[in-house]
């Protein structure tokens, strides 16, 4: 061994080492390397400025906007409103009923999940629990589905929903499913089922199946267990497809915009409600900033009591494998 | 209160034939048992009957009905499971009184029976636990609980003791013998360990390969097995078997020959057959009185021996070059059982006789039994 390399060893040995010619950066990563809590730690902030910056900072500067009074719009600062005006979210439900927009996208959404929900718990079951030839040709096909773009499926369904469908007479006036709730929440359930079905499937299936065995002699039918036994399991599986369906459903604007004529009574939804504080020679920016900080509140409700519900490891313990 | 009765039931999985053809007679009132190694079918059997798997071909009538292609829940039967599968979301009572809920009686009564088990399994004052806060044999009992709640016509039990620990096992199996002179219901009991099928039971029904086997009471499957593999599997340790041939003055082997008149015990010179003695049939030489009629004696020596307290096993070998086999009991070696305080070491070179009247032939093609004595 040469002398320089027994140098290398006996200052390797040594744990801080200020004498060592180091730059700024070199000395900082040779800290993280022997305390790697500290990078963890600062990877952590990092992460959560970019969060705060890109996510909730425009929310903050929504609210900013939102009480700017509409003559001083322009001078709205970045930290700071260009005035004081909380009669905007008045406004928003005096100048157009911005309720029922959002009654409209709620039960929208509320319809669909339930929908999604019910319907993907069947085939998550079918997916999930039994064993049957081209289930994963199936499973396959109701994934493809889920790649295709909306915009796919949009053209014939636009025209199936302008037509006039005799069997229909007797629950729509015309016949017609367009201007209903019935044409925004068919496709988006349809569109956003296969998610929850992949969802659903994996929770599912880790239900033991002695559980199940056990409901069925104790007289349940397999629906019944499914419904008794194996979705209550699965709260946590249950509530995120149910709160992801949700979410989506009340977003969408595609579909939901295309299948109405914008009118609130034609059960036109939230986003477009939002979209009407754009009047002919004026954007109501702090009415339309107003309008979207309202239209969260239902979501961030959702999502909170949702939360509480998702009770995981309730299955721990009960069964022994 | 009712009979089982399976008829010509076959389960076919793929390529997989789980049970083949079985035909059973269970009796009103009966503690039965299917008793087999894992994979045998016993699990499958007491599935179909159920109605967890449909079978294959084949009827299955409960009482007078034919269950056949009813659903579970409208067999009047219950079921306790191996792994117990109390519903983790729910709480004793709810547990326990599910089916009667879900069979929309009044309260009066769900309350009044839910109180009565609660009694028999002696659960008293844990009606609001909830399943995760028990003990296994808590749970245990509650799940016995749910099943003796709807006093169903026939008592299913998978394995329910097998994923208890010794001691709680042998406990909960008095426990499930009280249970059955209780209630006096139709008892289907499945388990692979031998010495629970030979302490509840009133008939053992021994199943290997998806076959019946032999069905009849402990003792006689005991005595009289009714093939080498009941022979085997019931009772422990295991018998002993040795392979050889009939010839003109009885059987020979490698190591071992036995006196005995072909003619009188239905073999003839040159078939192939095998002797089964069980361990507690073999005796050293000068203990040769308490055998009720020894053989001649033979040669062999102790290779381990297993002192168990109350008695003590021995290995032997019938001489010097055979080598013990790693797997089980192999050829040339023999396990007895002798009384603890046997002044033998490992080493020794001893003599020892069989009982005749407990040495059971078997044909070693059909592996069916010829006799149960040679005298």
């Amino acid at each position: 061994m040469s002398e320089k390399d027994q140098a290398d060893l006996a200052a390797m040995e040594k744990t801080d080492e200020p004498d060592l010619d180091r730059g700024m950066v070199e000395a900082w990563a040779a800290k993280m390397i022997s305390n790697p809590d500290r990078a963890y730690r600062a990877t952590f902030y990092v992460a959560t400025i970019f969060f705060l910056v890109t996510t909730l900072f425009p929310f903050y500067w929504l609210l900013m906007v939102a009480l700017t009074p509409r003559n001083r719009l322009s001078s709205v600062g970045v930290l700071t409103p260009g005035g004081f005006n909380p009669g905007a979210f008045v406004e928003i439900f005096t100048t157009l009923p911005f309720h029922r927009y959002i009654f409209n996208s709620f039960l929208i959404a509320v319809v669909a999940t339930v929908i999604v929900l019910f319907v993907a718990s069947l085939a998550g079951y079918v997916f999930g629990r039994l064993r049957f030839r081209a289930k994963n040709v199936l499973l396959l096909s109701v994934l493809v589905t889920s790649f295709f773009p909306p915009a796919a499926f949009f053209v014939p369904l636009n025209r199936l929903f302008n037509r006039n469908i005799d069997i229909l007479r007797p629950l729509m006036q015309d016949g017609s499913l367009y201007n209903t709730p019935y044409a925004i929440f068919i496709p988006l359930s349809a569109l956003y089922l296969p998610l929850s079905i992949f969802i659903l499937m994996t929770f599912y299936s880790q239900i033991p199946d002695g559980l199940e065995d056990a409901a069925r002699v104790e007289g349940t039918t397999r629906l019944g267990a499914l419904f008794r036994i194996i979705v209550p399991l699965s709260a946590p599986g249950v509530a995120t497809a149910g709160v992801l369906t949700f979410i989506t459903v009340y977003n969408e604007y595609f579909f939901s915009s295309l299948m109405t004529d914008g009118r609130p009574q034609s059960w036109a939804p939230m986003l477009e409600g939002i979209l009407r504080f754009q009047g002919e020679f004026e954007v109501l920016f702090n009415l339309m900033a107003a309008a979207s900080i309202v239209a969260v509140l239902p979501v961030a409700i959702l999502v909170i009591v949702a939360q509480e519900k998702i009770v995981s490891g309730l299955t721990a313990g009960a069964v022994k494998e | 209160m009712a009979s089982v009765t399976l008829q010509d039931i076959t389960k076919q999985y793929e390529d997989v034939t789980a049970v083949d053809d079985m035909n059973l007679e269970i009796r009103d009132g009966e503690f039965i048992t299917f008793v087999g190694p894992s994979g045998c079918g016993k699990s499958t059997t007491m599935e179909t009957i159920a109605g967890l798997t449909l079978p294959t071909e084949g009827s299955i009538s409960i009482g007078e009905r034919d269950v056949t292609d009813l659903p579970p829940k409208d067999r009047g039967i219950s079921m306790v499971f191996q792994n117990i599968a109390l519903f983790p979301h729910m709480d004793v009572y709810e547990n326990v009184s599910f089916g009667l809920r879900l069979r929309k009686y009044d309260q009066e009564e769900i309350d009044r029976r839910v109180d009565q088990a609660a009694d028999i399994v002696q659960l008293e004052g844990m009606m609001d636990r909830m399943p995760k806060e028990m003990s296994g044999g808590q749970r245990q009992r509650v799940a016995i609980a749910r099943a003796i709640v709807r006093e169903p016509d026939v008592f299913l039990m998978d394995e329910p003791l097998a994923n208890l620990d010794a001691e709680l096992r042998v406990h909960m199996r008095t426990q499930l013998q009280r249970l059955h002179r209780e209630l006096d219901t139709t008892i289907i009991y499945v388990t692979h360990d031998q010495a629970q099928a030979m302490t509840m039971s009133d008939r053992i029904v021994v199943i290997n390969g998806g076959v019946l086997q032999q069905v009849a009471p402990p003792l006689e499957c005991y005595n009289e097995p009714a093939n080498r593999f009941v022979a085997g599997f019931i009772g422990s340790p295991a018998m002993n078997f040795l392979e050889g041939e009939v010839v003109d003055g009885g059987f020979e082997s490698e190591y071992t020959n036995i006196d005995f008149d072909p003619g009188t015990h239905g073999v003839s010179p040159g078939q192939e057959i095998t002797v089964g003695v069980r361990p507690e049939d073999v005796f050293l030489e000068e203990d040769s009185h308490k055998a009720a009629s020894p053989t001649k004696a033979f040669d062999a020596v102790v290779d381990v021996l297993e002192p168990m307290g109350k008695e003590m096993n021995a290995y032997l070998l019938f001489d010097r070059e055979v080598e013990a086999s790693a797997e089980g009991r192999g050829k040339g070696q023999l396990l007895i059982n002798l009384v603890p305080d046997t002044d033998i070491e490992e080493g020794d070179d001893i003599r020892i006789v069989m009982d005749r009247e407990n040495i059971h032939l078997f044909d070693r093609a059909s592996g069916d039994a010829i006799t149960h004595s040679l005298e």
